[in-house]
This record gives structure tokens, sequence and C-alpha cells, in this order.
């Protein structure tokens, strides 16, 4: 296990130098350069040339490179070029707040979409079944900016009920965050429902048609054991999957979401960053969302493996 | 004697040759209201003597919106976020000049009418040929941390400004104009502009008109987001880049009493959700809405709209050096199928004033007026096309940004150009990409064939005159190079005298719509809405917002 652990870490860390490699090379390719994204088309090219100079922006790439990835390693995540400020507190805030949208989407998500997934398998090919899979597939394929828009219209500017900025005030506490997070987390549940629902059904249908499930019934364990023990765990297995995939779109992907709903997420962060050519601040962005999904793939080995003693117990050998 | 030939007799004497050939304009009746109040204030005179001047020949003010007054409360403003970090040398975007607008003040102000107001400075005035400006400061003005304000103070802001190794974004301003060492300190309370070459409009260059000259302390190092330490009504309260800021009254200020208590800024990374905002009651004014996506609030009852007739435009370009341009009769034949009517009403909603190919909007006191509109006409279109050879059409490609109503423009000039055989690709950028390095051979913006490229509002033709249309401009998309416009311009530039100013301006127009490097189809408004009720709102085209009046109603 711990042999599997250390790869898994390993090839961790290859994949995030390599995508800070591929970042820097990409931003770099961008047409334009820094001083001038930062003053603007309208600018003296004199003053680029100052505040490139300024910034270091105009040495060789290689040298700028290896300074940043030499400071990056001592845990120095570099100057943001826009804001001409260290990058760490963007970052890190940005990272902090879609963390939070993202666990209220979880929370709402994940238990409700597993329910009605199980339900619909347990009536499968009856009505209810049917209304669950049709509201899923509607609600997944209705864009977040469509349903953002139409919730916030509807509960924000008509019913005043819930704001309709996610940012909330200094100092709020854990419900007032609550409060500020459930309107934007909503079309994140809408999208995520139907996809994790789905998975849920598609696990519990195989697992009840399989021959431990059968066995079970058949030596006379009750109905609800053999859901729990048998059917359940086993159903679980890919939805695992689907929800750590799903984690680094949550933490990451928000961009739409993010802007609708003035949120200042890692999301919306990497796109600024980008637009602004504001390279060690789109680094340690993306840095930062690669390092989320890394561990987030890595968690889901690990419930997966425990889940399923056949991958726990291969890895050992 | 009456009393307004008293007053006549009295300014007479007491100032100089300039001063006295605007008199003699206005007495002889070629002068609006407008373009005597804008030209004398130009020349530092106050608004309160030109206007007495003005009534006193017949020539009255029409009437202004009475607003109550009341203080207190604190206004929620929804913007865009600040491009950079709020650093008033280099500031390039409108949300950050916003944020300068509610901390710090200019020499003098460009008022909505384009007049200039003193802010900082009293008074100012030219030598005899318009190369050295002096202004003389406002006293008993200080900064939020209580130093008072002085010449030197002055002097390091603007030479900050025209100092190269500060990479500052009013170089491209100053050029030609002011030079580092070019502003001197005469006493405690007065400072001298020499200039490198005549500028009979040089004010405004200080002005509110130029994003980066609010005037800051002499000891100002940088990290302006730590303290915002200027002379304006608000102080600083928090910044919280990307998120918002807040700003509460300042006590001391030297234009009276401010009556709200805080101003409450949201930074926003679009219009959509600024409305959403406002619609939701958690913002009372939305900084600046573009006509096309602001649809739902303007004509929303719960809310006033403050439409501002700018000189903001879109230009498009067509090279002058390149087929199938090279022929003016072709871009003539161009501008001929545009129904700028309909491009007012229809793409931008009737917020918008018509164009006549030229920088000379119609809200300029200096255009003339007589220079015929250019209209619709294929049937002349189609002869231009055919003395030019080109019976056939062509094909070329239009190269834009995306940005604003720019691409429905651009689908629009498509479509009107078929008319006359015209066949026209579309390639759209991303803003970024457009611009490029924003240097000839790097940029798209520079050496497209055809392209239309945003313009801000000026409240002083002068760099739409320079940079984009001059043959040694830094921005000239069309390749347009022509003496005789070259020698106007410069003329334009440097003229003291307001009928000399305007006769030339009639000739810029008349030699740009015979030779149409650039089409100007239209000028569209700035919009501001606030929350019905709110009064003393004051905005600029600029993007400026003054709110040190306002109050909630």
């Amino acid at each position: 296990m711990a042999r599997f652990l250390l790869k898994r870490v390993a090839m961790s860390l290859i994949t995030l130098w390599l995508l800070s490699v591929i970042v820097f090379t990409a931003g770099q390719v961008l047409p334009g350069n820094v001083g001038r994204a930062m003053l603007g088309p309208f600018a003296d090219q004199r003053a680029v040339d100052a505040l490139n100079h300024e910034m270091g922006t105009d040495r060789p790439l290689l040298v700028q490179y290896g300074d940043w990835i030499s400071r990056f390693v001592q845990g120095d995540m570099g100057r943001s070029y826009a804001y001409r400020a260290p990058v760490a507190p963007f970052v890190g805030n940005a990272l902090a707040n879609s963390a939070k949208l993202a666990l209220v989407a979880f929370l709402l998500v994940v238990p409700l979409s597993l329910a009605m997934g199980v339900m619909a398998a347990l009536h499968a090919g009856r009505p209810v079944d049917r209304i669950i899979m049709v509201a899923g597939m509607s609600a997944t394929i209705v864009p977040e900016f469509v349903s953002g828009i139409i919730l916030i219209l509807i509960f924000g500017v008509w019913l005043r009920w819930l704001p309709i900025s996610a940012t909330w005030r200094p100092g709020a506490g854990f419900f007032g965050q609550l409060y500020h997070l459930l309107l934007p987390a909503i079309p994140l549940v809408l999208i995520l429902f139907g996809y994790i629902a789905r998975m849920a059904r598609a696990g519990t249908i195989e697992a009840l048609d399989a021959d431990y499930t059968r066995t079970a019934v058949l030596k006379g364990l009750p109905q609800s054991t053999v859901l729990w023990r048998h059917v359940l765990r086993n159903a679980l297995l890919p939805t695992v999957s689907v929800i750590a995939t799903q984690t680094a779109y949550l933490i990451g992907g928000l961009v739409v979401i993010e802007t609708l709903f003035h949120y200042q997420g890692i999301g919306s962060l990497i796109f600024l960053a980008a637009n602004k050519k504001d390279f060690p601040m789109l680094q340690a962005g993306v840095l930062a969302v690669g390092c989320v999904f890394a561990v987030a793939s890595l968690m889901a080995d690990l419930i997966y493996s425990w889940l399923n003693p056949r991958i726990r117990f291969g890895a050992g050998e | 004697m009456k009393a307004s030939d008293a007053l006549i007799e009295l300014f007479r004497r007491t100032h100089g040759e300039v001063h006295n050939q605007l008199i003699d304009s206005l007495l002889a009746g070629r002068l609006s209201r407008r373009a005597f109040m804008r030209h004398g204030s130009c020349l530092g005179v106050s608004l309160a003597t030109l206007g007495s001047i003005a009534g006193g020949v017949g020539l009255v003010a029409g009437p202004r919106l009475a607003r109550a007054q009341g203080a207190g409360g604190t206004i929620r403003v929804a913007q865009n976020a600040p491009a950079s970090a709020i650093d008033p040398v280099k500031i390039a975007d409108g949300p950050g000049l916003a944020i300068l607008s509610y901390v710090g003040d200019f020499l003098c102000f460009d008022r909505n009418d384009l007049t200039l107001e003193p802010m900082l400075a009293e008074s100012w005035s030219p030598n005899k040929d318009g190369t050295v400006w002096t202004f003389k400061l406002r006293q008993g003005v200080k900064f939020h941390n209580g130093k008072p304000l002085t010449a030197d103070d002055v002097v390091a802001s603007i030479e900050r400004l025209a100092d190269p190794a500060n990479g500052s974004n009013a170089l491209s301003a100053f050029t030609g104009y002011l030079s580092k060492g070019g502003t001197r300190k005469v006493d405690d309370q007065t400072v001298a502009f020499h200039l490198d070459a005549a500028n009979g409009s040089f004010p405004y260059l200080v002005s509110s008109d130029n994003y980066n000259a609010i005037i800051l302390p002499a000891d100002y190092a940088g990290n302006f987001e730590q303290s915002m330490i200027a002379t304006g009504a608000f102080k600083l309260e928090k910044y919280t880049p990307q998120v918002g800021a807040s700003f509460v009254r300042n006590a001391d200020y030297w234009g009276g009493q401010v009556a709200p208590e805080r101003i409450e800024a949201t930074f926003y990374a679009d219009i959509q959700p600024q409305i959403l905002a406002l619609q939701g009651g958690q913002a009372d004014v939305i900084l600046q809405a573009p006509v096309l996506q602001s649809v739902a609030v303007l004509n929303d009852p719960n809310f006033e709209v403050i439409s501002l007739p700018s000189t903001a435009h879109q230009q498009l370009h067509m090279r002058n050096d390149m087929e199938p341009f090279k022929d003016p009769r072709v871009r003539r034949a161009v501008a001929l199928t545009l129904d700028r009517q309909k491009l007012v009403q229809g793409l931008m909603k009737g917020r918008a004033k018509i164009g006549n190919d030229s920088p000379f909007a119609g809200v300029y006191p200096m255009t003339d007026k007589s220079v015929p509109q250019r209209e619709r006409n294929i049937a002349e279109a189609k002869e231009l096309m055919a003395a030019a050879g080109m019976a056939n059409g062509f094909e070329t490609t239009l190269t834009t940004e995306r940005f604003l109503e720019i691409p429905d423009y651009a689908v629009l000039v498509q479509n009107a150009v078929k008319e006359i055989g015209g066949k026209i690709n579309l390639n759209v950028l991303d803003q970024g990409a457009y611009y490029g390095d924003a240097v000839y051979g790097k940029s798209p913006w520079l050496d497209s064939v055809m392209g239309i490229t945003d313009y801000g509002h000026r409240g002083v033709p002068n760099v739409f005159l320079s940079a984009p249309l001059r043959s040694d401009g830094t921005w000239n998309g069309a390749h347009f190079k022509n003496k005789d416009y070259d020698q106007l311009v410069t003329s334009y530039i440097a003229s003291l005298d307001v009928e000399a100013q305007r006769a030339t301006a009639g000739k810029i127009q008349r030699l740009l719509l015979e030779e149409t490097p650039v089409i100007f189809s239209y000028f569209y408004d700035y919009l501001t809405v606030v929350k019905k009720g709110m009064s003393g709102v004051l905005t600029t085209a600029m993007g400026q917002l003054l709110l040190a009046k306002a109050t909630m109603g």
C-alpha cells in the first residue's frame, strides 16, 4: 500500500512539473507582451519597455522559467504582474473560496443523487425511475449560466430570499457564508445530479443482478442488509470515480458561475490571469488546481481500493 | 454704459491678446455660447466670468436639472474590476480610473460640455504663442494625510508622468508637447509648463481628460493601494484587489461638504451580474452600462439613465497603401454604403450620434457644422467604384476585436458593402490578439487591410487627429500619409485663436471626407445607470464618477 501511495505521489509530482512547463510555454506563445497587456494598446512603447524591464519580462524565456521554478520549489509563488503583489494570498483565497462552494455543492448533490439513483434502480423501468432519469438529464443539459440567471431572477430579484452575490461581507460566520453560497451551488447541483444519479443507478442495477447479491438473498439475509452491505458498496464504485473527476471541475472550472454570482474562485482567477498575461498568477493558479486534481484522484483511488478489496490486495502484491 | 459692457471692458483690460480675440469673436456673433465657454475655460477664464459675459450679450444657458441636496448614507457602486493594481502613474483602464476619481483630483476638470472647470488649479493662462502655460494653484487644499498641497507636489506628479523611466501611460499624451524637465515651480502656488511645441488646448492634458494626471504628494513612492493619499472627496477605507473597495467622506475636502458618508465599490468581471445586482437591490449605481448588454435596465422605470454624449467611437480603417483601398474613390464608396441613422437606431438603440468620417464629433464646439453630412448613397458609390475600375467589386478581410458592439457592427458593414459588390470576410479576434504588440508589423490592428478599433472619449480631438491619422502617427492603422493633413493638424493643435481653430477644423473635415482613410459612423453615448431618486451623481465620458454631491433621494 505504501509503495502504491509513493508511486502515485511521484507520478503526481511529475505531472505537475510537466503542467508548469506547458502553462509557461503556452503563455509565451500568446500574442502580445506582458508590458503591453498591462498598459494597453495605446501606451507609449517607451513606457511598455520600461515596465517589461521593471518586471523582468524582457529577459530570455529560460532565465525567466528557471527563476520562477527555483523560487517556486522554495515556497515563493512569485509576484503578480497585474496586481504587483505576492501571488500566494490571491491563490490561497481563491482556492479556499472554490473549495467552500464545491463543498456546499457536493454536500447537496452527492446524497441527493445517490439516493435518487438507487431509488431509480430499485424501481427500474417504472414511472419513478423514468421521472428521476428524465429530470436528471434535463437538469444536466441546461447550461449553468441559463439556470443561474433564472435562479437569480426568481430568488434574488423577485422573491429576494437569497443574495445575488456569492461574496459575503467580511467577518461573516459559517451560516452567513452558507447563505451566500446556496444560490450558486444550485446550478452545480443541477448539472451534476443527472450524471451522478445515472452512474449510481447503473452501478446499483449491475450489483442487483450480480451473483453475490443473489447468493445473499438466497441465504436469507434481510433486504436492508443485502442493500447496504452488498449492493450499495459495489454500486458506489463507479460513482466514486465520477465524483473524483468532477472535483477538478468544481474547483477550477466554474468561471461562468463565479462571474455570474460575483465570486472570487480559482477558475476566474486563472481566466483573468491568462487574459492579462499575468504569468506568475496563471502558473500558480493552474498548479493549485493541478494539485487538487492530483489529491482528488489519489483519494478516489484510496476509496476505490477500500471499497474494492481486489485492488487493495492487488496493489500489495 | 450697461453692466455687461462694463464687465467686458474690464475683462479686456485685465486679459491678454488671445482673450481679447475670443471676446471679438463672441461680439461678432461667430461663436455659440458653448464654443465661447469651452474656449474661454481652456484659456483659464472662470466659468462664472464666461457665463456673465455670455449672458450679457444675450447668450443664456439652457435649464439645468435642479437636484435636491441631502447628506449621509452609503452609495454602492457596481463596476468592472480594475485590470491591474491601482497605480495612478500606470493606470490604463476605465474601472481603475473610476477608483482614482473617488480619491483624487486633477488640476482642472473636463466637464460634460467639454469646458474646463478649475479643480486644484484656480486659474491658468498661456503665453502669447501657447508654448508656456502657467497654473495658479488653489490655496488651502490638504492631502488625506493632512499635508498642504504645494507647487512641489504638482511638479513632482507631472514630472513623474513625463519621465519615460517610470513607464507611465500618460507618455503617449505628453509626447511632443511635455517632456521631463518641462514642469517647473514658479513659487509655492504657481507652476509653469514649458512645452516642446505650442498647444492651444494644453490644459486638457493635465485635466481629468488624462487618466494619469491626478495630483499626488511629492514623496509618492508607489503602493498607492495601501493608502491612496490624494486630495479627493473620499478617503480610502479598504481596498481588496478583484473584490472591491470602500471609501469614507473626507471631512477636510476643499470642495465643501461631501454628501455621502461612504462609497462601497464592488468589482465585477462582467456587466450581467452588475445589472442583476442593481435589479436585486444590492447596488445603487452601475458605473458604465454598454448599450447592447444593458437593454433590460435602460428601459426600466425603476432606474434612471445618465446619458452623456461622448466622443468615444469605433474607427473603421482601410489601408491606404494596399489594395483594394489604394484609390480614395473606393474608400468613399464603402463609406457611402453605410446608413448611419439606422446604425444609431438599430445597433446602438438610439444611444449614439452619427459621425461624418472625421474625429470632429458633433459634440466638439470646434466642429464646423457647415460641412455636409455624408449620407448613404448607393448610386454614387457604384459610380465611384466604376470610376476606380472596380465595377465588379472586391474581396478583402475585415479584422477586428471582440469588444462591445464591434462584431455586430462588422457584420452590418459586411452586408452594406455587398451592395457595391464588396465581399468582406470577417476575422474577429480576442482583444489581446487584435492589438498584439501594438507596433507596426506585430499587430493585426495596425497591419490589417481593414479593421475596426475602439477609441475612448477625449475632451479635445487632438489625439484622434494625430495618432491614428498623421503620417508619423503611432496608431495609424489606415497608413494614411498626407502632408497637407499633417500641417493642418499641427496648426489646429497649436492655435490659441478660436476662429482660426474652427476654420482649420473645417478644412480637416473636408480633407478627410475626400480621402476617407477612416470611417467614423457614430459616436456613442456614455451610459451610467442609477437607482431612481438618486441625485447629484456626476459622471464623465472618460469613466470618472464624482459622488461628492450624490444623495440617495
